[in-house]
């Protein structure tokens, strides 16, 4: 590790342009491609089971993708291989164009993954050394680190002078998901893959993380792949959506066509957005063709302007 | 891949004849299997168990890359057995390798314990490919429950083997995970000299630490909370009991040993090498 300091200690003004020079680039984002992948665990075993199965997916730079399903259905699968983690059995995994995965890993710093539960691998002493260590991997320069480490903890709601010099494992379970997270994201990635990171959070927590990961993507132009199974949080998250079942993808699209579809997520044992449920409940109340709508925001609006034309009466 | 196999471990699932023996026969079988063949001092008794054992896994129908796989890491241990033998035995010389003598006793006893060190990792392994751990852990538990009466707890003992055994796969899936994470942090890089290649584990090794003791205090409280107050009076469900095909296995194998010990038995004056 040693070796590794002083080798970088060197370039170390240059490695700051490049990253500057990175941030001042308009598609940041990382371009993920499946191309028929399959995967197979324990293969030549009796034990072999299939988890994925002639996958072809592309997930377009800066975009927000939601892969939803379910339990059980290669989500998690699905997220390994596309980061390259996990080499697929057959097809191939893309990124931006060239081939990840076995014995190519991705462009290093350019993946942030982070798995379920990832507060699960914090092990540092402090908050601020565990979202500081992949940096330091990195051979940034201290003051390089630290931004980075800030920013990371204030992406996902943490204030580093608060919370830089706690013991991780004496935070609450909420905190140490935002510090997990803040981990994966000081990485600087150009594509972060979670998969459910807002589950066991409460809800307000979990609105805050979701609106906080939309907002980087915005800023940053960071392409996203959540995977996720709370349909209202894809409908604050998304642009797409992928439904995959038994580690086949099942349908794809829009994430608004997907999650007013209620009789395509009732095929798959998933619960529509409860503003969708809403809508419809209001066109069946009111007998008028009422738009479905996901996001909750726009459930308000639709409220307020049922309200205003008498469609129904205001509270007392 | 490593770790994929570790998870299936040693169990190869199956409905076999020797699958279906009573795991508590199977144990004491392979224990007298091992005795004999220590107390065997002749090849033809050797040869005689080596069919037996053969016979065992045609009847276990575990598919020989499967044998190969539970011979593999005892392999240069054998191998280094037999060479000792080769090299370090007098007697009537064979040939000669540049300047070293081989004497044919050198070579007769190595080939001889490398043979019994197979039979016998072979044999135990049948035990392990035909038997699922919990079950065995299981039987030995049955088996040793006499030692209850002098205040050993043999339940409990049983009791920890199973759940120490059950763990494995858990924390093997979970060490897979916890590396992949850091992986995709940047985190093992197998850079550096010994001392930063042993602080790169800690990223793997505080995790997991972390996991399984919050895995055992979960655990604690789930059995404590379903009432688990030890061994005493504890009734069981999987009742076993010996059957015929017990029996008849049983018989057949006191039958391979007892010929297989009266064939192999010493002879004064035929292997002075016995001594």
């Amino acid at each position: 590790m040693q070796a590794g300091i002083d080798s970088q200690a060197g370039p170390g003004a240059p490695a700051k342009t490049s990253l500057d020079a990175r941030q001042t680039s308009t598609a940041p984002g990382l371009r993920l491609e499946m191309e028929s992948v399959s995967l197979v665990y324990q293969a030549g075993t009796p034990f072999a089971s299939r988890a994925l199965n002639e996958i072809s997916l592309v997930v377009e730079p800066g975009e927000r993708l939601g892969i939803a399903g379910p339990v059980g259905s290669g989500k998690s699968s699905l997220l390994a291989v596309l980061a390259g983690m996990e080499a697929a059995a057959s097809g191939r995994v893309l990124h931006d164009g060239r081939e990840v995965g076995g014995k190519n890993p991705p462009a290093p710093g350019s993946i942030g993954l982070a798995f379920q539960s990832p507060e699960s691998c914090l092990f540092e002493k402090t908050v601020y050394d565990d979202v500081a260590f992949s940096p330091r991997r990195q051979g940034l320069a201290d003051g390089e680190v630290r931004r980075r480490v800030e920013e990371a903890l204030a992406a996902t709601g943490l204030d580093s002078s608060r919370f830089g010099h706690k013991s991780p494992f004496s935070l609450s379970a909420g905190e140490q998901r935002r510090v997990a997270l803040a981990g994966v994201m000081a990485v600087d990635p150009r594509a972060l893959l979670l998969d459910e990171p807002t589950a066991y959070l409460d809800p307000a927590a979990r609105r805050e993380l979701i609106a906080r990961l939309v907002d980087l993507n915005r800023r940053t132009g960071v392409t996203m792949v959540m995977v996720g199974h709370d349909m209202q949080e894809l409908a604050a998250f998304a642009e797409r959506l992928v439904i995959i079942d038994g580690g086949r993808k099942a349908a794809e699209g829009a994430a608004k066509t997907i999650l007013t579809d209620v009789d395509l997520l009732d095929t798959y044992g998933l619960d529509p957005p409860g503003t969708v449920v809403l809508s419809r409940l209001l066109s069946v109340a009111t007998g008028r063709d009422i738009p479905a709508v996901t996001g909750e925001e726009e459930a308000v609006g639709l409220l307020l302007r049922l309200m205003a034309d008498g469609g129904i009466m205001s509270p007392p | 891949m490593k770790v994929n196999n570790m998870i299936s471990g040693q169990y190869y699932p199956g409905s076999s004849f020797f699958h279906r023996i009573d795991p508590r026969a199977k144990i004491l079988a392979v224990s007298a299997y091992a005795v004999v063949l220590f107390l065997v001092a002749g090849f033809g008794g050797l040869v005689l168990l080596a069919a037996g054992l053969a016979a065992g896994i045609f009847l276990a129908g575990v598919p020989p890359s499967w044998l190969w796989r539970g011979l593999r890491p005892v392999l240069l241990l054998i191998a280094i057995t037999f060479l000792f033998q080769v090299f370090l035995t007098g007697g009537e010389e064979l040939a000669r390798l540049g300047p070293i003598p081989v004497y044919r006793e050198g070579v007769f006893r190595g080939a001889f314990l490398a043979l019994r060190l197979m039979l016998l990792v072979l044999s135990g392994s049948i035990l392990t490919f035909t038997t699922p751990p919990v079950l065995l852990t299981d039987a030995l538990g049955r088996l040793m429950s006499p030692l209850t009466k002098i205040k050993i707890p043999v339940y409990e003992l049983a009791l920890t083997m199973t759940i120490a055994l059950r763990f494995i796969p858990t924390l093997v899936m979970e060490t897979d995970r916890i590396i992949k994470a850091q992986k995709a942090r940047g985190a093992l890089a197998a850079a550096g000299g010994p001392v930063a290649r042993a602080r790169g584990i800690l990223p793997v090794l505080t995790p997991l630490f972390v996991t399984s003791f919050r895995h055992a205090d979960e655990l604690a409280v789930a059995m404590e909370s379903r009432c688990w107050r030890g061994g005493r009076g504890r009734t069981v469900r999987r009742k076993l009991a010996f059957n015929r095909r017990d029996a008849a296995f049983g018989l057949a194998l006191l039958a391979l040993l007892a010929v297989s010990l009266w064939v192999g038995r010493f002879q004064p004056g035929e292997l002075e090498i016995w001594r």
